[in-house]
């Protein structure tokens, strides 16, 4: 039997390696977590280390915030309406092609196409798309409520405007949800489906009964995987609405793109963030430990 | 026989990867190979010494900017061949090109390489990573007027008085940029920041067709009591605004043409046409003693109604399109009354698309009439929102280098041939309105109408927020006037929360140190203005 190297030659090994990810990851998360106790900004003219501590006051702030706190609340439900949507339609779509039709090869690479699009450009075609004389208006709604639907002006209306965005990110993600599942029930053992259908299962309860339990791990990892990517929605509203009218659409990523970028308030950027990023935390953690840890 | 075939052409992944690496190492071998074989070129250089042209044909502004820098090279101060860097946005490329290629007939020993970026926010953000690294990375910057509070407050902007003192870059006599905009786009709380290269002051711009039309103008007279002319007051806006609109006029692609159209859009304008009513009503944004906004008063109550009234009479995409979109109307003939950049007026009598080439006309902006001693007087005043300006670096290693740089792109000359060759960079020196040779050049580019109208309107022109924290100031007040005329927000809120906002604001950089640069811009306001907050007892 092969004797165990030596511990030094383990931490010297991998020294090189933990030194990179100190370097780009760590530290500037050590940075962030001082930046947010501390009050400064570019425009001080201090240099951010001899920046005076704050305290808490830059949380405090955001607890009062209400900009901050609709933001929040808004991306929330943003990930409630939109990754649940693009679950159903992936499901649907995974579900149909499982049976063997011709051109189906060239139907899934269809499908997947809009992956391999930058969000920008999406959230560009999205945004010349519902002007009220884009092909919404002048195609689609015109042919189904008549000439009234180029009155439609989708970006002055916070509740049309929030559907906008989340139209273009089910068109673009839905594809995401389907590969996963889609992959997952064609590794659905045929034996057991056979078995059900000779003991009298009608297709309804082979789905519900056999497909659907055994890909259940898939479905929640595409889930959390899905709903922490949207929770960090910038694209979309950066280019369609501009988090408008008024700051109505605006998510908490574009909401903190402000501060840092715009208004260059750093540290308060710095402790919104913290908080983001401790709540994304604790809700993927429940999330790991009471749907998968504890199957 | 199909398991054989299917066979042959069915590699394990072993020998799949065993093909795949031989060819690229195959490949690798060849290059190499072929490279370490490749006979040495033979490479004939012909050098052509082009003697520079006489300085003497250059105006005396140009001219001591290419004497300091022949000097700072014959003195050794900088060495032969040295590299200036420009951080700038893509739509000044053209003109800055213009001024690179000029700069190299005169001064061939110093390159200057442009550093791009795509839009403005993109300049600001690599602008404010600068102060923090300070690499020396830039040694010109072309910001906006308004970040120059920004920029100075965060280091990087380098006061240039001494050179400024020492190369006289023709600010003062009958071809200085015009005041008050001269001083205020490149002063800071007293010290020189900038040389400006551009304006951007706002006209009313409007359908000279349609305004002249003497059945529009019996029609209007009949309906309103006065006559159909270009509006002198936001009043008078709204009624010839609503009286087209009524008409329900087609452009010739078919929309509907609109009576009115002035920024109220969610990106970043929307607070140039509030401010611009809010000012012309005598408002103040901060007092002048204790820094609190003023902003929550009866002008920005008068400001917020009078654009809800005109909000019927605009195409509803002026609350939620991008900038553009204003461009977009005018020249396909779907407003007619509009206010935008001089750029407008260039696109309008000059591109392909333009409807409007031989209908565009130009005024003042419109004024509001207040009480001043008893007496209505007609208070106007011209928006300049953003304007160019160019900083020197504090990081930079030749910042003497690259300030002459910039007094030679600016000096009139060759300022008037950078500003004719693009198109975000504007006139800005009186010579080039009114010494008939520069003029002649300035009609070709503008339209005389236009010249005309815009050197009044640089008279009466203001400073945006050139103060420390300018952009945030401005970007909460264009959100909510965005959002009172998207009718999300009431106008008594949201002055109380622009209000609320601003005074965070101040109190995060420091009451005193905003105060002081508030004083040292209001004074910079132009005449009208003062007049108006001195009658109003806001200005001692």
């Amino acid at each position: 039997m092969p004797e165990k190297p030596p511990k030094s030659i383990k931490i010297l090994s991998s020294l090189p390696l933990n030194l990179l990810l100190n370097g780009i990851l760590i530290i500037p998360f050590i940075i962030m977590i001082y930046l947010a106790f501390v009050k400064w900004s570019p425009l001080m003219g201090v240099e951010w280390w001899n920046a005076p501590f704050n305290g808490l006051v830059n949380f405090q702030r955001a607890l009062s915030d209400t900009r901050f706190i609709e933001a929040l609340g808004r991306t929330a439900l943003f990930v409630a309406i939109a990754v649940p949507l693009e679950f159903f339609i992936g499901l649907a779509l995974a579900y149909l092609l499982q049976k063997p039709f011709k051109g189906k090869k060239y139907l899934v690479s269809l499908l997947i196409y809009p992956l391999m699009l930058p969000p920008v450009v999406v959230a560009t075609v999205f945004y010349l798309f519902f002007q009220p004389y884009g092909p919404v208006n002048n195609i689609f709604l015109q042919y189904i409520i008549g000439p009234s639907a180029l009155n439609i002006y989708w970006f002055l209306d916070k509740t049309l405007a929030f559907v906008t965005i989340i139209v273009a990110d089910v068109w673009q993600w839905t594809p995401f949800m389907f590969l996963i599942l889609y992959s997952g029930l064609s590794a659905v053992p045929k034996r057991l489906v056979e078995a059900a259908e000779v003991l009298g299962a009608n297709e309804w309860t082979v789905f519900w009964r056999i497909r659907l339990p055994l890909i259940k791990p898939l479905i929640l990892i595409a889930v959390i995987l899905r709903s922490l990517e949207a929770f960090k929605i910038f694209d979309y509203v950066y280019v369609m609405t501009g988090g408008g009218p008024g700051t109505t659409t605006e998510s908490i990523s574009l909401y903190i793109y402000r501060l840092a970028i715009l208004y260059s308030d750093i540290s308060y950027a710095a402790a919104v963030s913290l908080i983001v990023l401790v709540l994304i935390f604790i809700i993927s953690r429940l999330a790991t430990k009471y749907l998968l840890e504890k199957r | 026989m199909d398991e054989e075939k299917s066979k042959r052409f069915d590699p394990s992944r072993r020998q799949f990867l065993i093909t795949i690496g031989s060819t690229v190492v195959a490949l690798g071998v060849g290059y190499a190979l072929g490279y370490l074989t490749k006979p040495a070129e033979i490479v004939t250089k012909t050098i052509t010494e082009t003697t520079p042209p006489p300085i003497s044909e250059l105006s005396p502004v140009a001219q001591r900017a290419v004497q300091g820098i022949r000097k700072l090279i014959d003195d050794g101060v900088i060495p032969r061949g040295t590299t200036l860097r420009i951080l700038h946005v893509s739509g000044s490329k053209a003109q800055l090109d213009k001024a690179i290629e000029l700069w190299k007939k005169y001064v061939p020993d110093v390159n200057i390489e442009l550093v791009t970026q795509g839009t403005e926010p993109d300049v600001y953000t690599k602008a404010m990573n600068e102060a923090v690294t300070k690499t020396g990375a830039y040694d010109i910057v072309t910001v906006f007027s308004t970040w120059l509070g920004d920029m100075v407050e965060s280091g990087l902007a380098k006061d240039i008085t001494s050179y400024f003192n020492k190369y006289d870059p023709g600010y003062v006599g009958t071809c200085a940029p015009i005041e008050p905009l001269g001083s205020y786009t490149t002063l800071y709380k007293g010290s020189r920041y900038a040389l400006t290269l551009d304006s951007d002051v706002f006209t009313l711009t409007y359908r000279k067709d349609l305004l002249n039309n003497q059945n529009y103008k019996d029609e209007f007279k009949s309906i309103y009591g006065y006559d159909l002319k270009v509006p002198d007051t936001w009043e008078e806006v709204i009624d010839v605004a609503e009286f087209f609109t009524e008409k329900n006029l087609q452009s010739p692609r078919g929309g509907k043409v609109w009576g009115a159209y002035f920024y109220a859009e969610p990106a970043f304008a929307a607070y140039i046409t509030w401010t611009n009513i809010f000012l012309e009503a005598g408002g103040i944004l901060f007092d002048l003693n204790t820094m609190d906004p003023k902003i929550d008063s009866p002008e920005g109550r008068y400001a917020f109604d009078t654009l809800l009234k005109l909000k019927p009479y605009m195409p509803p995409e002026a609350v939620s399109a991008s900038w553009a979109d204003l461009y977009d109307k005018f020249i396909h003939g779907e407003s007619v009354l509009t206010a935008a950049w001089p750029s407008l007026t260039k696109m309008a009598i000059s591109s392909p698309d333009s409807v409007v080439k031989n209908a565009t006309g130009t005024a003042l902006m419109p004024g509001v009439k207040i009480e001043i001693n008893g007496t209505p007087t007609l208070i106007r005043a011209s928006p300049n929102p953003v304007n160019w300006v160019g900083i020197v670096s504090n990081y930079s290693r030749y910042p003497e280098a690259a300030y002459l740089f910039l007094q030679f792109m600016t000096a009139p000359d060759i300022g008037l041939e950078v500003v004719l060759s693009g198109v975000i960079l504007d006139l800005y020196r009186e010579c080039w309105f009114t010494d008939p040779n520069y003029r002649a050049k300035s009609v070709e580019g503008y339209g005389e109408e236009f010249v005309n109208a815009y050197m009044d309107a640089l008279k009466y022109s203001y400073p945006d927020f050139i103060i420390r924290g300018g952009p945030e100031y401005t970007s909460k007040l264009t959100t909510a006037v965005n959002a009172v005329l998207a009718g999300t927000m009431d106008p008594e809120t949201a002055l109380s929360n622009i209000a609320s906002d601003w005074d965070s604001i101040t109190k995060k950089y420091g009451v005193d140190a905003q105060l002081a640069a508030w004083r040292s811009i209001a004074q910079l306001f132009p005449d009208t203005i003062k007049t108006a907050w001195r009658a109003k007892g806001y200005m001692p």
